[in-house]
């Protein structure tokens, strides 16, 4: 990985036209200003990782895997067997 | 969730790719304000229960045929998992941010479920599905630290343990 230590106030730049404006940083937290054009997503890692498990969870919900969990499910104890409503 | 009240009413009914047309009542579909990362326009769900899988649970579409999540409580899955809600996810519940809501009294956590045929079963803990049992408004929370997994592996049971 590389790493480059910038101040508030700073930039760097990623390719021809991403830009990464340091705009404020605290011992707990960074503030950062991106500007890149429309056709380059920008978004935070764990929505990334969410959106594309949708996509897996929404594709996969195959008859074997249903079948499997089922038998697995039989020797749960009974106090998952229902929802709270 | 889907039980039926009355047969004198008459429920609405969804188009299903997985279960065909069924009846849902309507007081009990769950509203995604925001939808869900990569679902942004799907916000109405109904549960759909089957005995046998029993607590794990369908999250269904009313309005997308195709979209179907499997989702299992996830006290079933880690029994200490601590709830981690931002403002935005409060707001969008309808929660009072002054206050921690309390699983299974103010709040149900669901975990989408992957379910490949070839590969193991995982639960996504990085973003439990949040339903705010008092108006059935829900989200899928999304965490920003890295204390649970997208991919959390469930064990199988049924699988032969070697002595």
């Amino acid at each position: 990985m590389l790493v480059i230590r910038r101040r508030p106030g700073e930039t760097l730049v990623i390719g021809e036209n991403v830009e990464v404006e340091v705009l404020d940083a605290t011992p707990s937290q960074v503030k950062l200003g991106i500007r890149a054009p429309k056709s380059v997503a920008v978004v935070r890692k764990e929505i990334h990782l969410t959106r594309d498990q949708n996509f897996a969870s929404a594709r996969e919900i195959s008859h074997g895997a249903l079948a499997r969990l089922s038998d697995s499910l039989k020797n749960r104890p009974d106090s998952f067997k229902n929802l709270p409503r | 969730m889907a039980t039926r009240v009355h047969s004198l009413i008459r429920m609405p009914v969804a188009h299903t790719r997985r279960f065909g047309a069924i009846e849902y009542d309507p007081s009990s579909v769950l509203t995604f304000p925001s939808g869900l990362p990569g679902f942004d326009g799907h916000s109405l769900f109904t549960v759909v229960e089957q005995p046998e899988l029993a607590p794990v649970v369908f999250l269904q579409s009313v309005t997308a045929p195709e979209l179907c999540f499997l989702a299992a409580p996830v006290a079933m899955i880690d029994a200490h998992y601590e709830l981690a809600l931002n403002r935005e996810d409060l707001d969008r519940l309808d929660l009072d941010p002054a206050r921690s809501p309390v699983p299974g009294v103010d709040v149900l956590l669901l975990a989408l479920l992957c379910a490949p045929e070839n590969g193991p079963l995982t639960a996504n803990l990085l973003a439990p599905v949040v339903i705010n049992l008092h108006n059935h408004r829900a989200v899928q929370a999304v965490r920003s630290d890295l204390r649970y997994s997208h991919q959390h592996p469930i064990p199988s049971t049924a699988e032969p343990v070697c002595s």
